[in-house]
């Protein structure tokens, strides 16, 4: 579904507040983290920059340089799969992402976690920075975390267990450009990892988010009869491995190679029933001896799950429908800026033509608007309810 | 493709999520259920107060708390309202939860009170569960503490002997993949008996544990340290090179050889250790004991050292507990005997008294003097029974001379060891032997080096006040070579010094020697204190003491120890002279 640009006048933008985005292929991190400061410096100091950084970079240069050009301002950030400006999807690049103005207000947080006892309690520590905000009119919790570091619901769940309902949640999982090795995040210069790093955001002005995926059912639903944390040991009683290859009807390579079925599996997620959604899960590995699924999120055990399947179109309108959706939900404000964050493994499913119709289709088609994300191992988004977790999923945030 | 209902799995969801392995088993069932029914808010109220509460800050739980009382159907939250659902668990407790937009359908209302009755249920269930973990924890732990106090020393905290074996088997048993060789330090402190009879048993714990403080910085990886006993701790250490054990030592007793400061006090003592490398087929035991030895050997050549074990050291300590059964064998059959060497007056020349000495009638080697046997008798402990032979045998024999019958009694000097000094036993023991000998008190001297005075100090002091009360005398043996203290001879109630043969032995030719033994006379004059000089040789020595001022001399060139009835003559002999001369008051 394609939606039509509302019309709005920039010349109506708030003068309180700013949104600026810049970026850079340079390889050279001093001049790639000037020339992505050069557009957001011309604008003001930001209150908030977010790095969103290939991990080619050395983060911890680019972050201190950061640190070191926004002064007072908070930073946070972390490494990426790929980072997505207007026009042009990049990877190995640095994006910069930058608010300011009186109207907003900045706090930041981070707690860590390792992969043993997992990040609830790391994303309570990091959400604690909404303690320290003067609240405006309207709050939101930014949240990164390490994409890699166990079950990522338990992020959701533990900034839920700080924010309560009055705050929405929006953020994403580090990625390491498919290395599935470490990822980093950054926080006012220190390069963390197994890691949550929040800001919270507080401005006069609405903030909404949007969710799509465009992901359809291709199996009957079936009951998760045994999984724990991120894997996914069986279906109806069956090896997990075996359904979903039998269900793909996977060819012989897939069988029998992990990177073949890495391959294999980026564009077939699978889709856990809500009460009233299907909310999708990314399978990245499997255990071809125990014949089960390695998944960045829990599938719980007791759930109703799906396989899932998808196409370049419908991928591209989910792009489309979810910019549509958070600006809808400025009650009428235009919108300064967009964060989109974006899943990974739905990059596979366009081809180079398709990545750039996509990134065409980004809110910034009409002039003024800013905006900029990064490719993710995880998506976060909390509008209602107390989950928002998300996986092959794109969530867009937008800024009145 | 066919719609499956989805409270029904989202039931079984929530119950799949309870587990005993997760301490937050219950947070995240509610979480769960929160996400279940797409709730921002989910809490379990237990007598009026949260057990839970998972979406709401601590701002908004007043609101809650206060729906509580009545199950309000609604709640307004920052301006919106919160449509509440109240699913009963026992007692009046309740499971809410809430959410903006909708009103719960009866469908939601039926699933969120079975989701709240299996709650309850697992609840109790965990509860039972969490109760029979407790009860095995609690049993592992104390298995753990027993294990705990089995092989760790409570003093140091260190691991203990047992410990310490079981470490040695393993790393004997295992010598590969680590380092080349296995070094065994065995360190033992030097005089920290001295410690705990001087300051007391809880510094020298304290010492103890300041030391093994030190000793643990050694600790790491392919370094074990251990407290064996007392004083003694073990450093077990994998090398590529046997010198880099050497170098360990060093560091070690650089290390203990400071300053420490144990409650309020200055504490300086060193330490000497012994080293031992293991060889291929030694058990845990063979290698300690080599490092003993070691120990044991450097230790004799005195404080602050280090020695590698050698073979030799194993024959020299075979030796030495042969030679320890054959003296206890000779108590026992009475092999000990005493002879007499007489002591002179300087003035005159005539006998006044004997030091009595032990000798050894050895059945094999002859007669065999105190160098042979006095060594090896203390640290076997022997010395008590040795000095109380001696000491019986002497007042007996001086006793039945018959010149005492004629009304001149030769005075008794005898050797007491520091060991016999701070015998609780050694009053009685004296008093006995003098009541059933009916040798007169007053013509005893007990002969204490310097050191053995200050072992322990309260007890020595008790000893010789309650002797001299028997009319016993204190002598000071080889006075000048030990702590020469002014300070012991006000407060031991000394009645006389006697100078050391190394002195004697520089006189007429060494002036330093002169010095020293004028000075000791002149000092114990000015005291009160009488003068025995030890070795004298030669006429000229003699003459010089006499001109120094000396009280009396013993020595060869007055006469050798002898035995019973060749002293006794000497001293008939010699009494008689002392009749013509008028006496003397030794």
């Amino acid at each position: 579904m394609s939606v039509s640009a509302p019309a709005v006048n920039p010349t109506q933008f708030a003068t309180d507040r700013w949104i600026k985005v810049g970026s850079s292929t340079n390889p050279e991190a001093e001049l790639a983290v000037q020339e992505s400061l050069d557009p957001i410096l011309e604008r003001g100091q930001p209150k908030l920059a977010i790095i969103f950084c290939s991990p080619a970079f050395n983060l911890a240069e680019v972050s201190k340089r950061v640190k070191a050009a926004v002064g007072d301002g908070e930073v946070i950030g972390c490494s990426t799969a790929g980072e997505l400006v207007r026009n042009l999807p990049m990877n190995g690049g640095l994006l910069i992402w930058a608010l300011g103005g009186d109207g907003f207000a900045v706090t930041t947080g981070v707690g860590l976690g390792d992969p043993h006892a997992g990040l609830r309690d790391a994303a309570q520590e990091a959400a604690r920075c909404l303690n320290q905000l003067e609240r405006k009119e309207h709050t939101l919790l930014f949240l990164l975390a390490d994409g890699l570091c166990g079950d990522q619901m338990e992020v959701v769940r533990g900034a839920y267990d700080v924010s309560g309902a009055n705050v929405p949640l929006m953020g994403g999982c580090a990625g390491d450009d498919m290395a599935l090795q470490s990822t980093q995040q950054i926080h006012s210069g220190e390069l963390l990892t197994h890691a949550v790093v929040a800001a919270a955001i507080t401005s006069n002005a609405p903030m909404a988010i949007g969710i799509a995926h465009g992901w359809e059912p291709l199996s009957e639903a079936m009951l998760v009869t045994r999984s724990g944390g991120t894997t996914l040991e069986s279906l109806d009683d069956r090896p997990a491995l075996d359904v979903y290859l039998d269900a793909y009807d996977a060819p012989a390579e897939v069988r029998e190679h992990p990177e073949a079925f890495f391959d294999f599996a980026h564009t077939r997620p699978i889709g856990i029933a809500r009460r009233n959604r299907i909310e999708i899960r990314y399978v990245y590995g499997a255990d071809f001896e125990k014949r089960s699924l390695t998944i960045f999120a829990e599938v719980p055990q007791g759930a109703m799950a799906y396989l899932m399947q998808g196409s370049s179109t419908s991928v591209l309108n989910a792009t489309s429908d979810v910019c549509a959706q958070a600006e809808e939900a400025l009650g009428g404000q235009p919108a300064q800026g967009f964060m989109l964050l974006e899943c990974v493994a739905r990059k596979s499913l366009l081809s180079k033509e398709g990545l750039l119709q996509e990134s065409l289709r980004l809110p910034a088609v009409r002039e003024g608007v800013t905006v900029g994300g990064f490719y993710t191992y995880g998506e976060i988004a909390r509008t209602e309810g107390s989950g928002g977790l998300h996986n092959q999923t794109v969530v867009a945030l937008a800024l009145a | 493709m066919s719609e499956a209902p989805w409270s029904l799995h989202l039931l079984s969801e929530v119950l799949a999520a309870f587990t005993v392995q997760s301490p937050n088993a219950l947070r995240d069932v509610v979480s769960r259920v929160a996400e279940a029914v797409d709730a921002e808010i989910t809490a379990i109220v237990r007598h009026g107060s949260f057990l839970l509460c998972v979406g709401l800050d601590e701002h908004d739980k007043p609101s809650l708390a206060a729906a509580a009382e009545e199950r309000a159907p609604e709640l307004v939250l920052g301006g919106v309202v919160l449509h509440l659902y109240w699913a009963p668990l026992e007692e009046g407790d309740a499971m809410v939860v809430g959410r903006f937009r909708e009103q719960y359908s009866l469908e939601e209302r039926a699933l969120l009170r079975a989701m709240a009755r299996s709650i309850q249920l697992s609840t109790q269930v965990l509860a039972a569960v969490k109760a029979e973990q407790e009860a095995l924890r609690a049993e592992k732990e104390a298995k753990n503490l027993a294990i705990r106090e089995a092989t760790i020393d409570a003093l140091t905290g260190l691991p203990n002997r047992r410990c310490l074996l079981a470490y040695l088997a393993d790393r004997l048993a295992h010598p590969s993949g680590r380092s080349a060789q296995l070094g065994l330090l065995f360190v033992d402190l030097d005089r920290f008996k001295h410690i705990n009879d001087v300051y007391g048993h809880g510094t020298g714990d304290a010492y103890l544990q300041a030391i093994g403080q030190a000793l643990a910085q050694w600790r790491d990886q392919d370094t074990f340290v251990a407290r064996l006993a007392g004083d003694e701790f073990v450093v077990v250490a994998g090398v590529d090179q046997p010198e880099l054990l050497n170098e360990l030592a060093e560091r070690i007793l650089k290390c203990l050889d400071q300053p420490w400061l144990i409650g309020g006090r200055t504490l300086h003592y060193s330490a000497s250790i012994g080293l031992a490398v293991a060889d291929p087929g030694d058990r845990p035991q063979d290698l300690l004991d080599k490092a003993d030895l070691a120990m044991y050997s450097i230790k004799q050549a005195g404080p602050g050292r280090y020695a590698c074990f050698e073979p030799s050291m194993q024959q020299q300590a075979r030796r030495k507990a042969e030679l320890e059964a054959e003296i206890r064998q000779a108590l026992r059959l009475g092999e000990f005997t005493t002879f007499f060497q007489p002591i002179v007056s300087a003035v005159h020349s005539g006998v006044v008294g004997f030091e009595g000495l032990a000798r050894w009638r050895h059945p094999h080697r002859g007669l065999v003097d105190p160098d042979g046997f006095i060594e090896v008798a203390e640290e076997a402990g022997l010395l008590r029974e040795l000095d109380a032979r001696i000491l019986r045998d002497g007042c007996f024999s001086l006793a039945g001379w018959n010149s005492v019958q004629q009304g001149f009694s030769p005075r008794l000097s005898i050797n007491l060891s520091a060991a016999s000094l701070v015998d609780p036993a050694l009053v009685g023991r004296v008093t006995k032997v003098l009541a059933e000998s009916g040798f007169d008190g007053r013509n005893l001297l007990l002969e204490v080096t310097e050191t053995s005075l200050v072992t322990d100090v309260e007890r020595a002091h008790r000893n010789i006040v309650d002797l001299n009360r028997l009319g016993v005398r204190l002598a000071v043996d080889d006075f000048g070579t030990g702590y020469s203290s002014l300070r012991y001879l006000r407060q031991f109630p000394v009645g006389m010094l006697k100078i050391d043969r190394s002195f004697v032995s520089g006189l007429g030719h060494d002036h330093d020697d002169e010095v020293i033994v004028e000075t000791i006379i002149r000092m114990a004059a000015s005291l009160g204190i009488q003068v025995v000089a030890e070795g004298v040789e030669t006429a000229s020595q003699q003459t010089i003491l006499r001109q120094l001022g000396c009280d009396y001399l013993q020595g060869y060139l007055l006469g050798r120890p002898g035995n019973c009835s060749t002293s006794e003559g000497v001293f008939e002999r010699s009494e008689l002279r002392l009749l013509q001369l008028g006496g003397d008051a030794f």
